[in-house]
């Protein structure tokens, strides 16, 4: 053991070996390089032992953003002739990021939000990274809000880490109105639309939106790497979307003076149109108003509110 | 908000993000760290050291120094040894995704929905400046702007509110925080004749009257619990089942006991405030949630679900 130096935390040696590799030359430096100059694998009794160490530690590395890179000019694999370094430019801001006291308050609400679940630990670390770029007065004006987001769907975190990793996803997915299918699809994004939190996808040819609720088996991530999609074909997309829900339309009839009455802010006459991004899940709404709101059209929403609430009233019996 | 003990992977996250501010705005005080941080001073020092012991031990060569004197004292100062390390990397792909879905969030509820500055972050976080669909909230927008003065100039509120059960009634307010939760707004506050901390939906809330009364004594020490159930006083467990695209509805309630089976369907039990309010909860998933027991709250959503089928039975043209 080296005398002047004392046993480093993992946090320590996370963070000498980033310093080692930024400082390495531009051929990289060798695991036998990294071996001698961090001291916690120095420290370690054998091999084997240093050899897990720093496969957790390129993992850690890369989980935090730092962009490890391998190069070997003898094997395609990385074997012992390897050689590491950190990609140059991989650690500097967007030139024209100039961050405010309002940007940075809106982006703890944004990982507060995750109100310690799923994806909460990234973006609060996320959010430590971004403070880095500057300390001013946070606003007051902000922190009256604390919106909460209850995303507890168990596909939402595999879907975000395939998004991350472009790589294909299989899930089975249940449309109401039809029997289940499995889907294979290149995820693209996750969006909060309607209270609903949906996934941008392109399956096969096409860019479709699948409900996170609909989506009853695990999430299996797929070797393939996912399809490239173009900005503009990701645009088209939502804006179809859109489209789609402005074309939309029901008419509804709402009792005066009702709790529903007051949500569709107490129209003048008994009548109120509203736009929806699926049917299904309007009806859902509508049933928690249950004799305040008559559906005027489409016809097709009152027939399947009327199935729905004659099949509450079945399985009650 | 000082938070508990940060694992290593978080400490070392956080030992790059204070090397790449003070490497570019200079020597810091341990407590301004720990304030814009939002860790514990213990916490900021603890990873301050971590800079510290950075040697390369095979080059006998040091990446920082850092003035240990100086830190003992509360301050933040370090130099540059033979580190090629002066900016912090720019975000992992899953720290960009997690901040990018919450931004969309918040892009989605009204009281954000102009805000340009949550356009700009939206840019450079990546998920683009593009309006997305709406909460279809806008009706809370005209009751979040009076909140939101009152509550920056701790001005009381009379509010004209509507309870589960339909009950009007008005209620003085201090009001002290807006809650979006899942789905909903709510204005937390200090309700004068419950003398107690409240929430209300803010879509029950019909008329809202700002006072020029300050809030009071109790409103303005009262600490708002960061959980989003209350207790609730006159509680029910209900034992229902939910299938898999239904099982939200144990994320609106105190909730225990769950099961899954292997259809995806969850059991389990919730904790409810009253029968009424239950008929709607349940009516909503139409059959997909089923109440087992006990007895009471499956005779009351049958009841609530019989009452709203009153209004599709007619031929629809009814004079």
């Amino acid at each position: 053991m080296t005398q002047a130096v004392s046993k480093q935390s993992a946090a320590e040696r996370l963070f000498t070996l980033t310093c080692c590799l930024m400082a390495a030359p531009v051929i990289g430096l060798s695991k036998r390089d990294i071996f001698a100059s961090v001291s916690s694998y120095a420290q370690q009794a054998s091999e084997m032992a240093k050899e897990k160490m720093f496969d957790r530690d390129k993992t850690a590395l890369r989980d935090m953003g730092v962009a490890l890179e391998v190069l070997d000019s003898l094997s395609f694999e990385e074997g012992d002739t390897a050689r590491y370094r950190i990609a140059r430019g991989s650690f500097s801001w967007p030139k024209d990021f100039v961050i405010n006291a309002e940007h940075l308050a809106l982006l703890e609400l944004a990982a507060k939000a995750w109100n310690n679940q799923l994806l909460s630990k990234s973006a609060h670390s996320g959010l430590t990274r971004l403070k880095s770029l500057g300390v001013m007065q946070t606003s007051r004006e902000l922190s009256i809000f604390t919106p909460r987001l209850l995303a507890q769907h168990d596909s939402f975190a595999p879907l975000a880490d395939a998004i991350a990793n472009s790589n294909m996803v299989a899930f089975e997915y249940r449309k109401p109105d039809s029997e289940q299918a499995v889907r294979e699809v290149s995820p693209l994004k996750l969006r909060f639309i309607e209270g609903q939190w949906v996934l941008l996808a392109k399956q096969g040819t096409q860019i479709k939106n699948f409900l996170l609720r609909r989506i009853i088996s695990k999430v299996t991530s797929l070797d393939n790497a996912s399809k490239p999609v173009s900005d503009e074909e990701v645009a088209q997309a939502e804006a179809e979307l859109a489209d789609f829900v402005s074309n939309n339309k029901a008419v509804l009839e709402v009792e005066q003076d009702t709790e529903a009455w007051w949500h569709f802010g107490g129209p003048e006459g008994s009548q109120v149109e509203i736009h929806f991004m699926d049917e299904a899940l309007l009806a859902e709404d509508l049933m928690e108003f249950g004799s305040e709101v008559r559906v005027v059209s489409p016809e097709s929403l009152a027939t399947r509110i009327r199935s729905g609430l004659e099949k509450v009233v079945q399985v009650h019996a | 908000m000082p938070k508990q003990e940060l694992d290593s992977e978080e400490l070392f996250n956080l030992a790059l993000s204070i090397v790449g501010l003070v490497l570019r705005d200079g020597p810091m005080q341990v407590k301004e760290l720990s304030e814009h941080f939002g860790f514990s001073e213990k916490t900021i020092v603890k990873a301050v050291k971590t800079i510290a012991n950075s040697e390369d031990i095979g080059r006998f060569e040091t990446h920082f120094y850092v003035d240990e004197e100086l830190l003992d004292e509360g301050e933040v100062d370090f130099s540059a040894g033979r580190s090629a390390l002066s900016e912090p990397p720019v975000l992992s792909k899953r720290q960009t995704t997690s901040l990018a879905a919450g931004l969309d969030f918040l892009a989605a509820l009204p009281q954000f929905s102009q805000n340009s500055a949550l356009a700009q972050v939206r840019e450079i976080i990546g998920s683009g400046t593009e309006p997305i669909t709406d909460l279809g909230l806008n009706e809370d927008q005209q009751r979040l702007e009076p909140l939101r003065s009152a509550i920056l100039n701790k001005q009381q509120i009379v509010a004209q509110y509507v309870n589960q059960l339909g009950q009007k009634s008005s209620r003085a307010i201090d009001p002290l925080r807006i809650d979006f939760i899942g789905r909903r707004h709510y204005l937390r506050g200090w309700c004068h004749l419950k003398q107690e901390l409240r929430s209300f939906r803010l879509d029950r809330i019909i008329d809202i009257e700002v006072t020029d009364q300050e809030i009071t004594k109790q409103g303005s020490s009262a600490t708002i619990p960061e959980e989003v159930f209350g207790a609730l006083s006159t509680e029910l467990t209900v034992e229902i089942t939910a299938s898999s695209e239904a099982s939200e509805i144990f994320w609106n309630f105190p909730s225990f006991d769950l099961k899954k089976d292997a259809n995806g369907s969850t059991t389990g039990k919730i904790q409810v405030g009253n029968l009424q309010a239950l008929g709607r909860h349940v009516s909503r998933y139409g059959g997909e949630v089923v109440v087992l027991a006990p007895q009471s709250a499956r005779e009351a959503v049958s009841e609530f679900a019989k009452l709203a089928m009153t209004g599709y039975d007619g031929p629809g043209d009814e004079d």
